[in-house]
């Protein structure tokens, strides 16, 4: 019973545009799925069933792609679950402002200049010491449910 | 701290010892002082580190038995102040060790004397203190004893053995009273095990060393020692059985007892016939694959042993003892588990596998008689077993039970079934399988009401019992001929069989509530019931007229049950029994198989008499066809969704899988002429079953029913795995790796509705994806049973055609990008390549130019995904593996324009994958998601790495017409280009995965010895990054990745060399050392791995297999870096002079 809340919970939370439904059985280690509200990475799925007659049910462990933490759920494996529209776009990276924000160059030429550092320390530093050694950084900025963040860099040779 | 050195005699110091003057003396003594300080402080644990370096200083002096020896004989008498007396025992018992240690290192320079005077003087305090109670002491010194008496019995002359042994004898004799006797029984127990070669302690000496001594004691003494046991045993057996009370004795006896029973362990080789013994696989069983939970071996000492074993009366002796010891169980000091009665009981097992030319081999009766006489006491273990079961539960121990049941398992190993069941005869009024049913009968019932979480005796008994009928029936199952049990036995064996399923089946029911995870999943039930199962249905098989018709019975029964209660009443318990049942039945009427085709079973071959005009009354036809009516039965949607469960739908998936490897449209049904051989009835049965279910008969209609059971578990059932997989791998998948099977297949109606659903339904787009693989894997191989070429490629193109469409018209659309991460689109078109792989990995010569052109239509469109989806690791990798397993299929047919394209589009993608990838850091705050991204990354280059090698056997195996070169293709270059692609995404963290580790140096090694020219020509980059990389798997711990390193290596000095001579440039600049920008020069690279190898050879640990390999680089690196070598040289010379002085001191 306490799934059928869930589901409902995380509809009204996140918005139809941004999730999908998918049928519990389909999702696999390594894709997305929504639980309590939180877009995750499938990092394990176990099936059993409910009762020895009964239908299969999953077993979903995943991480949360923006915080890192752990959650789980289980959910009938006919039924649908959320599965978020995870996006993710590469920017070069122009600047990075003193109070905490990056500006980006987006494909259409213009900026973006909306997006914050991360607070942790040790991804912060390897974002600011590549930049600050002039190299010529692309940031991947992934986003999903209304959040976004930078998830990768990649280094495409000194700046001129 | 101090050492013993200085303490120790100069010369060995023998058995005497009185010359030792005033000094010597005091030396002793505070020698002897400091080990019980040391002991002392070891048990009490002060400075534990410090004391342990003086005990060990002790052995590892030179010649310290005259210290040794003192402590052994003084310790108790001096240091009693200060020190407890248990703790100058261990004082004591660290001196004997001492004695061994330095005794087996110095053993060639001791005097002939000295090794006997030690010998002599350990066996000498064994038994002078066999009566003093530190029993930890006289046990050491006598195992000590015992090593070093194998450590001379090569160089000792037989008198000098037997001058040791005549001491031995007479202390077994028991002329020295019993504690003397009872040393003497244990010396020769620790003697003994040092010689057999599992249990003997390591001497630093060659295996042959131990070889030969074991046969010495096996040929000239293994009897002797037994006979001098049997002596003594029986010499105290009047007392034991006279007294009402323990008597000292006993502790005599159960040595013996024990003494005994380890000879009779003695792995006996020299009577058997195969003399010639392989010392490095020897103390190796080779009996490995017998089926048998219970380790078990035949006793087979050889004609010698006649006299001491049979013709003496041991067994009557043994029976007599043990029969006078069960009477006074009740006295004090004597019960069921005591240490004597546990030994006598497990003699008489060991005695009752007993075998070969021990025994007459003309005289049946000789060893039957034997046998008897065992059976006689054995059997009052355990009859009648319900009083005896009784007697358990209300508190009797069990062990005597549980033996008599091992007792019957070592007499059914060495007798047939008809010898096995006139053993009771003469003593009970029915038959030995008989009683074996009544027992096994009782123990089952016992089991049932037990309480299944906790093992107790019923369960062990069960499982020796039905090892004993594994044992007895086995044999029958697999001879063609007509053998069989007595018909009595077969009776037993019924109504045994009728009762283990009426216990099995209520126990299902009774579990069927039962909601315990992990327990209930058909392959762990299978796997984990499977042994059970198969000595079930050997019993079946035993009576299978009777067995197969009450299956039969018990199944419609149960169907009825459900058809009737549908709708009314709850249905959990009879699925559950049902979904048993069918397991049974599967063991029953077929077997496994193991990847081969099983035959039908030989009980079911032979003991059908049928009549030619009603096949279809043979009982397995009507069984089998009443399963196949009952699945027919899922296609209906209302009886699908009241008695079809999934779990239930799991047992007939795995019945039907099981049951046509055997008996659907068998390969041999027709013609069968290897066996048929005169006995003509025995095969009719078999003749008639196969037939039935053949392609002329009923087989094409349960073929259909079967792929139609399937179709309706795919897409009824959704989200059901486990069933969609076993309807996948084990169903489907089998029947189209029969040809003959396919052709049918592809003929029916349903097939082609399978195929339509697969491209077509939705429903199947909701399988788990890798079952969608599978299932495109299994319908396209069905082609194989199509007319010709034309119609299979048609097939595949019908079968395939729209995914291919499908993709390249998503790629072709223009907000592709945008709508490409869409949770729906991801999930389609993970699930298309799966198809696609699945296909792509069916290839086979009919149907390569489809899967060809299937491929090359989509190859554009695959770089368009992988673009857009660089970030989605999990498409990535589908996309390459669908590559992969299509070059794989597809490269040694291609023609040279085609391997032109296949290649530049596998480089193409390299080269994407690579700049999407290089420089490229994950930035997660999880850290499970940073090393997924890692474990990502290198499932993705092990791909690639799979890539290129396929690559690399266009050149070993190609079946087009012409050669590649028309088109300009150069494999070498073409993977040494695609080598330097990835090589630089080989990150030395990532070459710590084993597998990837393995598949970079197999591939380097590979393309360094074959194409060691092209390598010559890279760019200083590629060279640099490659020399890199075979540096470090030099250096790496797996043997095999150095040896591929060092063949890689050796390769290329070969190489370099030749062309030298030849006067051609060989590796040119790059064998030639260089200054780089900086001016510093750069040593060139033979020159390099010339000094490595050394380095490595000289200085580093290496595993001796590299040796041979190293060697083998070596060679060649010398003869092109002569002057480096030459230096070398000169500089060990120096070396040597330099150290010459200090090397002789040494």
């Amino acid at each position: 019973m306490s799934d059928e809340e869930h589901h409902f919970e995380s509809k009204a939370d996140a918005g139809a545009s941004k999730t999908y439904p998918q049928q519990a059985g389909t999702i696999r280690k390594n894709g997305y799925i929504v639980i309590k509200a939180r877009p995750c990475k499938v990092v394990e799925v176990s099936t059993s069933k409910t009762g020895k007659h009964g239908h299969a049910k999953c077993h979903f462990v995943g991480i949360d792609i923006f915080t890192g933490k752990k959650l789980e759920d289980i959910v009938p494996s006919s039924h649908n679950c959320d599965v978020p529209h995870v996006n993710r776009t590469d920017y070069q990276l122009i600047d990075i402002s003193e109070d905490g924000f990056v500006s980006l160059l987006t494909d259409n030429g213009s900026t973006k200049d909306d997006l914050r550092l991360p607070t942790d320390d040790s991804l912060l530093t390897q974002i600011k010491d590549g930049f600050a050694e002039g190299k010529d950084l692309v940031v991947s900025v992934m986003s999903a449910m209304g959040e976004e963040q930078i998830c990768a860099l990649k280094d495409i040779g000194p700046k001129n | 701290m101090q050492g013993f050195t200085a303490a120790a005699p100069p010369a060995g110091g023998g058995g005497g010892g009185g010359g030792a003057g005033a000094s010597d003396l005091a030396q002793l003594q505070s020698t002897m002082q400091a080990i019980e300080l040391a002991c002392t402080s070891i048990q009490m644990h002060i400075n534990p580190a410090a004391a342990e370096a003086v005990i060990l200083s002790l052995g590892q002096s030179s010649q310290p038995y005259k210290t040794c020896q003192f402590i052994l004989d003084h310790a108790d008498t001096v240091l009693v102040v200060f020190a407890e007396k248990s703790q100058v025992a261990t004082a004591r018992f660290q001196a004997a060790a001492a004695i061994r240690e330095a005794a087996i290192r110095e053993w060639g320079f001791l005097s002939a004397d000295d090794k006997r005077g030690l010998i002599s003087f350990c066996l000498c305090y064994a038994m002078q203190h066999a009566s003093s109670p530190d029993n930890f002491v006289q046990s050491k010194v006598s195992s000590v004893a015992a090593q070093l008496m194998k450590r001379g019995w090569l160089e000792f002359v037989t008198a000098e053995k037997e001058t040791l042994f005549y001491q031995v004898n007479q202390a077994i004799l028991g002329i020295h009273g019993l504690d003397v006797q009872f040393a003497g029984i244990k010396f020769l127990e620790s003697l003994v095990s040092e010689f057999s070669p599992s249990t003997s302690s390591a001497m630093g000496l060659p295996r042959e060393f131990h070889e030969q001594c074991r046969r010495s004691l096996e040929l000239d003494y293994l009897k002797i020692f037994y006979r001098w046991t049997q002596e003594a045993a029986s010499g105290v057996t009047n007392r034991i059985v006279e007294s009402d009370s323990a008597v000292p004795e006993v502790k005599v006896c159960t040595a013996a007892l024990d003494l005994m029973l380890q000879i009779l362990n003695w792995d006996f080789r020299c009577n058997t016939n195969d003399t010639k013994v392989n010392v490095f696989s020897a103390g190796v069983r080779q009996d490995g694959d017998s089926p048998r939970r219970s380790e078990y071996h035949l006793l087979q000492p050889g004609s010698d042993w006649r006299d001491v074993l049979i013709s003496s009366g041991h067994v009557g002796w043994l029976l007599i003892l043990y029969s006078a010891l069960r009477k006074k169980f009740s006295f004090e000091g004597y019960w069921l588990d005591c240490p004597i009665a546990v030994s006598a009981r497990k003699l008489i097992i060991q005695l009752c596998s007993l075998a070969g030319a021990v025994f007459v081999s003309d005289d049946v009766k000789m060893h039957e008689q034997h046998l008897l006489q065992l059976l006689s006491g054995i059997i009052e273990w355990v009859d009648p077993p319900d009083a005896v079961s009784r007697a358990i539960e209300s508190g009797k121990s069990e062990s005597e039970m549980l033996d008599g049941c091992r007792a019957l398992l070592a007499i059914a190993n060495v007798t047939t079934p008809y010898v096995f069941d006139d053993l009771l005869k003469p003593l009970r009024p029915f038959g030995t399988l008989t009683f074996l049913a009544m027992l096994m009968s009782e123990v089952i019932k016992v089991l049932m009401t037990s309480n299944p979480d906790e093992e107790n005796w019923s369960w062990e008994a069960r499982d020796v019992i039905l090892d004993t009928w594994t044992a007895l029936l086995t044999p029958i199952n697999m001879i063609t001929a007509n053998a069989l049990l007595p018909s009595e036995g077969i009776k037993a064996a019924a109504n045994l069989f009728g009762f283990i399923v009426e216990c099995e089946l209520r126990m299902a029911s009774a579990s069927a509530f039962n909601d315990d995870g992990e327990a209930d999943y058909l392959h762990a039930s299978v796997s984990a019931m499977d042994e059970r199962l198969s000595s079930y249905s050997l019993i079946a098989r035993a009576s299978v007229d009777v067995s197969i018709p009450f299956l039969h019975r018990v199944f419609s029964e149960r169907v009825a049950r459900l058809n009737q209660g549908r709708g009314i009443v709850d249905l959990t318990e009879t699925m559950e029994e049902l979904y048993s049942l069918l397991l049974i039945i599967g063991h029953v009427i077929a077997d496994e198989g193991e990847g081969e085709i099983p035959l039908v079973p030989n009980a079911i071959q032979t003991q059908f008499v049928v009549n030619a005009m009603e096949t279809d009354k043979h009982p397995v036809i009507v069984l089998s066809s009443s399963i196949i009516k009952f699945a027919e039965q899922c296609q209906n949607p209302e009886l699908r969704s009241s008695v079809f469960s999934p779990r239930l739908l799991e047992s007939v998936i795995w019945f039907l899988a099981r049951w046509s490897r055997t008996y659907l449209m068998s390969s041999d049904g027709n013609g069968d002429k290897i066996l048929d051989s005169g006995h003509h009835h025995e095969h009719n049965s078999k003749k008639a079953l196969l037939s039935f279910f053949g392609e002329h008969n009923q087989g094409k209609s349960v073929l259909d029913i079967i792929v139609r059971v399937s179709l309706v578990t795919l897409t009824s059932f959704p989200g059901e795995k486990d069933l969609q997989g076993l309807t996948c791998y084990q169903l489907l998948h089998s029947l189209v790796q029969q040809k003959h099977i396919c052709i049918h297949l592809v003929t029916l109606n349903s097939w082609h509705e399978l195929a339509t659903a697969f491209s077509t339904e939705k429903t199947l787009f909701l399988l788990d994806s890798a079952h969608q693989r599978s299932l495109a894997q299994t319908l396209v191989r069905s082609a194989s049973g199509m007319r010709d070429s034309d119609t299979s490629s048609q097939y595949v193109r019908n079968l395939m055609g729209h995914i291919a469409t499908y993709i390249v018209e998503l790629s072709n659309k223009s907000n592709f990008k945008s709508i490409a991460q869409q949770p729906d689109i991801l999930l389609s078109v993970s699930c298309m390549l799966e198809r696609l792989r699945g296909a792509a990995s069916a290839s086979e010569p009919r149907t390569q130019k489809a899967i060809y052109e299937l491929g090359f239509s989509v190859m554009n469109p695959i770089l368009v995904l992988l673009e857009v989806y660089k970030h989605e690791s999990a498409v990535v990798y589908l996309l390459l593996k669908f590559v992969v397993d299509w070059v794989d299929g597809q490269i040694t047919y291609l023609e040279a324009q085609e391997t032109a394209s296949v290649v530049n589009f596998c480089m193409r993608l390299l080269q994407l994958y690579s700049s999407h990838n290089i420089g490229k850091i994950s930035i997660s705050l999880s850290s499970s998601l940073l090393s997924e991204a890692k474990t990502d990354m290198y499932k993705d280059l092990r791909a690639l790495l799979q890539l290129l090698s396929s690559l690399c056997s266009k050149d070993m195996i190609d079946f087009s017409s012409d050669s590649i070169e028309i088109q300009g293709t150069n494999i070498s270059q073409v993977v040494y280009f695609g080598l330097h692609i990835v090589t630089p995404l080989i990150s030395m963290d990532l070459l710590k995965y084993p597998k990837l580790c393995h598949d970079y140096f197999s591939l380097l090694s590979h393309m360094l010895e074959v194409y060691p020219e092209t390598f010559a020509q890279l760019n200083n980059e590629a060279f640099a990054h490659i020399l890199g990389t075979l540096d470090f798997g030099l250096h790496h711990q797996d043997a095999d990745v150095v040896t591929k390193c060092l063949r890689a290596v050796q390769a290329l000095a070969s190489y370099h060399y030749k062309e030298t001579r030849n006067s051609s440039v060989g590796l040119g600049a790059h064998a030639m050392g260089l200054e780089d920008s900086n001016g510093n020069f750069q040593e060139g690279l033979l020159s390099r791995f010339l000094r490595s190898l050394l380095q490595f050879l000289l200085f580093e640990d290496y595993s001796s297999d590299l040796t041979s390999v190293a060697a083998d680089a070596l060679l060649p690196l010398i003869l092109c870096e002569q002057s480096l070598y030459q230096r070398f040289r000169k500089n060990l010379t120096s070396f040597l002079i330099e150290v010459r002085g200090f090397l002789r001191t040494m």
